[in-house]
C-alpha cells in the first residue's frame, strides 16, 4: 500500500481478499507467488500538506 | 514537486528490462480473446459465475448484454468499497466489455457520467456494443493506456479499476494518472490482485507470466 501512497493518496485500506483462482480452466502461477484478489480504496488528499503528512508517516515506517 | 518514491523500499518500481511494448502487445492478445472467446478458458475465471464469486449482486447484471458479462475477468469488486452516488463523475480504468461502466452508469444516474478506457480494442467493441444496445447516454468508451488516460485534470469524483493495476509495468505512474484525473477528496475503488510471496526480478520480465 506504500504504492498507492507514494502515487499520491491517502487513507489506503484493503478491505477484502480472497482466492480467486483456484479452479480456473487453465494453471495459473498464481499459487506459486500467493496470489489473492483484493479489495482496495484510497482518497486523493484535499490538500498537499496531507499528503505529506502521510508520505512521512510512511517513511519513518519503513 | 518531485516526488522521489525510490527512496521508500516498499514503493513498487519499474522493472529493469522489461519491453514494455511487448508486455502491451501480449496483454492486447489475451484479453483480445477474452472479447471474442470467453468460453475458451483462461487461467482466470470469467464471467457471471466469477462476478458472483466477487460479490456482484444479480440486480447489478439485469439487462446487461451477455457478452458484456460473459467477458468481464475482474479480480474483485469496486462496488464492494462505497456507493457511487447521483450525479458523480467515474473513470473505469481497463474498462475491458464494460460490465463496471454499465453498473456505475445506472449508480450515478443521467446527471452522472461515465468514461471507461481500455488499450485493447476488441473490448472497446464490445463495451461500445453494449452500450448502444441498452441506450446508455451517460457513458463513453474511450480507446487508451491506463498511463495516459484521454481525461482532464480534476474530471472525477471516483476513479474505480477491477484487474488492471497488476497489468501497469510502472505502478507509481499508473497511480499517479488516475489521482490526476481526480479531484481533490476523489475516491479511488480499486480490485486487483496481492502478491503475497517474493518474485524474483527474472520472474518480472516473464511476460508470460504477467499474463497468468
Amino acid at each position: 500500500m506504500a504504492t498507492v501512497v507514494a502515487a499520491g493518496f491517502v487513507g489506503c485500506e484493503i478491505t477484502w481478499r480472497a482466492d480467486v483462482f483456484s479452479g480456473a480452466p487453465q494453471a495459473s502461477s498464481a499459487a506459486k507467488f500467493g496470489t489473492v484478489g483484493i479489495n482496495f480504496r484510497a482518497r486523493k488528499p484535499g490538500t498537499e500538506r496531507e499528503w505529506l503528512e502521510a508520505m512521512l508517516s510512511l517513511a519513518c515506517r519503513t | 514537486m518531485v516526488r522521489d518514491t525510490t527512496l521508500i523500499p516498499s514503493v513498487s518500481q519499474p522493472i529493469p528490462g522489461l519491453d514494455l511494448a511487448e508486455l502491451r502487445r501480449a496483454i492486447r492478445d489475451e484479453y483480445g480473446v477474452v472479447a471474442t472467446d470467453p468460453a475458451r478458458g483462461f487461467h482466470f475465471h470469467t464471467g457471471r459465475r466469477l462476478a458472483r464469486l466477487l460479490g456482484y449482486e444479480d440486480a447489478w447484471l439485469d439487462g446487461i448484454p451477455e457478452p458484456t458479462i460473459a467477458s468481464f475477468a475482474g479480480t474483485g469488486n469496486p462496488f464492494a468499497l462505497g456507493v457511487l452516488r447521483d450525479g458523480e463523475f467515474v473513470v473505469d480504468v481497463g474498462c475491458g466489455a464494460g460490465i463496471d461502466s454499465l453498473i456505475a452508469s445506472r449508480m450515478v444516474g443521467p446527471r452522472g457520467r461515465v468514461i471507461g478506457v481500455d488499450m485493447t480494442p476488441s473490448m472497446r467493441e464490445r463495451a461500445l456494443e453494449s452500450v448502444d444496445a441498452l441506450g446508455v447516454m451517460n457513458v463513453d468508451v474511450e480507446l487508451g493506456y491506463a498511463e495516459r488516460l484521454p481525461i482532464p485534470d480534476a474530471w472525477a469524483d471516483v476513479v474505480i479499476s477491477n484487474g488492471v493495476l497488476n497489468l501497469f509495468p510502472d505502478k507509481v505512474a499508473g497511480l499517479q494518472e488516475m489521482a490526476r484525473v481526480l479531484k481533490p477528496g476523489g475516491r479511488l475503488q480499486i480490485g486487483d490482485i496481492l502478491v503475497s510471496k517474493p518474485v524474483p526480478v527474472s520472474a518480472k520480465r516473464d511476460i508470460d507470466l504477467w499474463k497468468g
